[in-house]
């Protein structure tokens, strides 16, 4: 089969429930769908990005944003966007929130000079880990090789 | 930026293309794009004066 005839065999049969489980690790640990699905070089590329773009914004003073803020109506709008972009590095955004680290709005840090580098590689690596699920869900459910 | 432009076009680059050669020459692609035009606006912010 040609590539554009798997790919509408593929779309009929419509996505196997191993697929979805393998978008679902995808975006818990990043890399993890990949592996699942035996792309090992892809794994160590794309999820190796997303760990290093995370622990850099880390290292360099970023904030993650949370949905939780003084001034509920204005606060929830302003930090949808973001916190939809921190909430696609999986588990890294939870145990950050879980361990109430990095989410604190400290006058401090946010002088430092790499702060608002951080804060968008942050963002970066979770929006990146978004791509990473959806390539590893499409591998999985054969409409990518 | 450089570190920003890599990443992404790592990410970019692995999932756009069908073959590791198609692969690699649309991540340097992304790469330089996201570069060239991040210095570009980097020059037209910094004579923009507010």
């Amino acid at each position: 089969m040609v590539k554009t005839e798997r790919m509408v065999a593929a779309r009929s049969d419509g996505a196997p429930g191993r697929a979805w489980l393998v978008g679902l690790a995808a975006w818990f640990i990043p890399g993890l769908g990949h592996l699942m699905v035996s792309r090992w070089g892809r794994a160590l590329l794309m999820g190796g990005a997303v760990w290093l773009c995370f622990f850099l914004g880390m290292a360099m003073g970023g904030r993650l944003n949370a949905l939780a803020s003084t001034d509920p109506w204005s606060g929830f709008l302003v930090s949808l966007f973001p916190v939809i972009g921190n909430f696609g590095a999986g588990a890294l955004y939870i145990v950050s929130w879980l361990l109430d680290y990095g989410f604190a709005e400290d006058v401090e840090q946010a002088a430092r000079v790499t702060f608002e580098y951080g804060y968008i590689f942050l963002i970066l690596a979770g929006l990146l880990n978004y791509l990473n699920m959806l390539d590893a869900f499409d591998i999985a459910a054969g409409r990518k090789s | 930026m450089m570190l920003f432009a890599a990443l992404a076009s790592i990410v970019l680059g692995a999932m756009g293309k069908d073959t590791n050669r198609e692969r690699l020459l649309y991540g340097a692609w992304v790469f330089a794009e996201f570069v060239v035009i991040g210095l570009v606006l980097g020059w037209v912010l910094y004579f923009i004066p507010w």
